[in-house]
């Protein structure tokens, strides 16, 4: 499966513009199409503005749990029900304090697909994608 | 016969067998009270402490009998004799009813009276042997009453409650903390209360009571005893042996550990917070780094050029954001060491606004320093107030816009000096007031995104203002400015 065909536009959203615009840079030299938001109101906007193929959320924005919410909002959307939506974070590294989306009970109350580490790695990042995919097809 | 000269209290009518007997029982060591007449006789053993008392059966005034029964009222612990030439079973059996010790027939010789005597004088110093026993028993039973009044007012006062069961798991002693603690109504000497008790404390003191050998060690638990950490404790067991070494019981000591569970919680989210904004610089420039170093991605020179610049400015507030959580941690501990002093408030900050000068002509900001007052002296650390100032009034200039300006008015309200610093800023939104005085938050928007800031500086106010039992208003509106009010004490 080429992902690239598939998933051709990147909504970004991170608060912080230096890793935005790193994130922006990498992924564009990759080839995919990167557009970006700096908080939960103007990332959705944005989202359903410009219909992204995939969506990649920081999790701590102006609040703890921005992500999160941000993440809600969208898979809530019947649009955003088919795109792979990621939550960007370090909080594992930060905390010690484990979280995935792997288990149904986590699926349930953190709506994404999966959780993605930061700084985004790009094998990282297309491999979580091609699972997406992957259990879609199933 | 030891050093102690025995007292004698003599009455016999019989003047001559009087005086031979007082002398030869002085030459023998008594001291003797001498005495013809029944009434002196009880006179005299109201005056003087006597161990023996030698009483003559027959005499004008008085009956000895009656003397008898008089002295045993006066003295109890005199040791009596009856002395009679008319010896009678039943006077003999009548006298030792009486009390007397016992009974000598007339005449005497001087070796029987001294024997006698002696006698007499061993059973006296028996019964005040046996009286001072009594007296220390007695004192000490009232000691032991004393030492447990004693001990349960201070069981009673620790904050700590206490519990202590014995091995059949009833309870012997506890003090009202322990009721309080455990959330019980009532609690009864003699109850078995191991049903009643959290599992977790009646498992380690079953441990005990389970255990065939004794077990020396204390085991401590803690238990959130209410849900949400509204009580917490830590309740510690210890065996308490017998005289043999046995276990005789088990006391619990249970200690409210509530603040320190929710003091430690907040500091490890205080902690988590801080690794998060130390590592998010961290990572920008490490991205930067990584996209120059990167050649499969193309940029201009001019691109790595402003990589370059962002990096070195997150450095730059990395390095201002670690000076700001020094200055925190410095300030706990100067709660303890401080130096308060009265301080005059308007050269205070008019060395402030002078050390901000710099800044101030670089945005051509103008400062209006009102002073409505003549009560400008406070109580306070210089170094802190300096602190608050610098902080607030950087806000001020940083947040401010080009040509704006400073307005800061000082008054005296009661007790309090009130300070009003009013900026012509970008101001605040509703909710972004709301957060301003925590950790590590910007109001972060479209006006601030090229604002640097560590998101401590109003943290740091507070906790200033916060420490002198002060207190900080904020009124602002975005695009327009914001005013802070500070209710400052004055100290007495």
């Amino acid at each position: 499966m080429n992902i690239n065909e598939k998933v051709k536009k990147i909504l970004l959203v991170d608060d912080d513009i230096d890793l935005l615009e790193q994130h922006k840079i990498i992924l564009e030299a990759k080839g995919f199409n990167i557009i970006t938001a700096e908080n939960v109101e103007n990332g959705f906007a944005l989202f359903k503005k410009e219909k992204p193929d995939a969506a990649i959320i920081d999790l701590i924005m102006e609040e703890h749990d921005s992500g999160f919410i941000l993440c809600h909002k969208i898979k809530r959307d019947p649009f955003g029900k088919t795109i792979p939506v990621f939550i960007l974070t370090s909080a594992t590294y930060v905390t010690g304090f484990k979280f995935g989306a792997s288990t149904s009970e986590e699926k349930e109350w953190i709506e994404c697909d999966a959780i993605l580490n930061k700084p985004i790695v790009e094998e990282e990042l297309l491999k979580k994608l091609e699972a997406f995919y992957e259990t879609l097809r199933k | 016969m030891n050093n102690v000269k025995p007292h004698i209290l003599i009455v016999d009518d019989e003047k001559g067998l009087l005086s031979g007997t007082k002398r030869l029982l002085e030459s023998e060591g008594y001291i003797t009270y001498a005495t013809e007449s029944g009434l002196e006789g009880l006179e005299l053993a109201r005056q003087n402490e006597l161990d023996l008392a030698l009483i003559d059966l027959k005499m004008p005034d008085m009956n000895g009998i009656e003397v008898l029964k008089e002295i045993k009222k006066i003295q109890p612990n005199t040791v009596c004799f009856i002395a009679t030439a008319f010896a009678s079973y039943d006077t003999a059996i009548e006298s030792t009813k009486l009390g007397a010790y016992s009974y000598i027939p007339k005449p005497f010789t001087p070796e029987e009276l001294i024997h006698q005597l002696e006698r007499g004088y061993e059973k006296r110093l028996m019964i005040l042997e046996a009286e001072r026993l009594k007296k220390e028993r007695e004192e000490r039973l009232l000691e032991v009453a004393y030492e447990k009044t004693r001990l349960r007012t201070i069981i009673n006062s620790i904050n700590e409650g206490v519990l202590v069961v014995n091995k059949g798991g009833e309870l012997v002693l506890f003090n009202s903390s322990a009721v309080k603690f455990l959330d019980l109504n009532e609690l009864y000497i003699g109850d078995v209360i191991l049903d009643i008790l959290p599992s977790q404390i009646s498992g380690l003191i079953k441990k005990y009571i389970e255990s065939d050998d004794y077990l020396p060690n204390s085991y401590s638990t803690q238990i959130d005893l209410r849900t949400n950490r509204e009580l917490c404790i830590d309740a510690t067991c210890s065996p308490v042996p017998d005289t043999n070494g046995k276990l005789a019981g088990i006391v619990t000591v249970l200690k409210n550990i509530t603040e320190q569970v929710k003091y430690e919680e907040i500091k490890s989210q205080f902690v988590s917070m801080v690794a998060h904004e130390l590592k998010a610089p961290v990572a920008a420039v490490t991205g930067f780094i990584k996209l120059i170093l990167d050649d499969s991605i193309t940029k201009s020179k001019v691109q790595e050029k402003d990589y370059l610049n962002r990096s070195y400015t997150r450095l730059q507030g990395l390095i201002a954001m670690v000076n700001d959580l020094l200055d925190i941690s410095r300030m706990e501990l100067k709660n303890k060491q401080r130096e308060i002093k009265e301080l005059d408030i308007i050269p205070l900050i008019n060395s402030v606004i002078e050390f901000m000068e710099f800044e101030l002509k670089k945005k051509n900001i103008k400062v209006e320093f009102n002073v409505n007052t003549s009560c400008t002296i406070l109580k306070a650390d210089q170094n802190e107030l300096n602190r608050l100032f610098t902080n607030i009034l950087s806000n001020g200039i940083k947040y401010n816009k080009d040509n704006g300006s400073i307005k800061i008015d000082v008054n005296r309200s009661g007790t309090y000096q009130v300070i009003k610093i009013e900026d012509t800023g970008i101001g605040l939104k509703p909710e972004e007031k709301k957060k301003l005085f925590q950790e590590f938050y910007r109001a972060k928007n479209e006006k601030t995104q090229n604002i640097s800031g560590t998101g401590l500086g109003l943290s740091i106010v507070k906790r200033i203002i916060d420490s002198y039992n002060g207190k900080i208003e904020v009124d602002s509106e975005y695009g327009i400015g914001t005013n802070f009010i500070i209710y400052f004490p004055v100290g007495d």
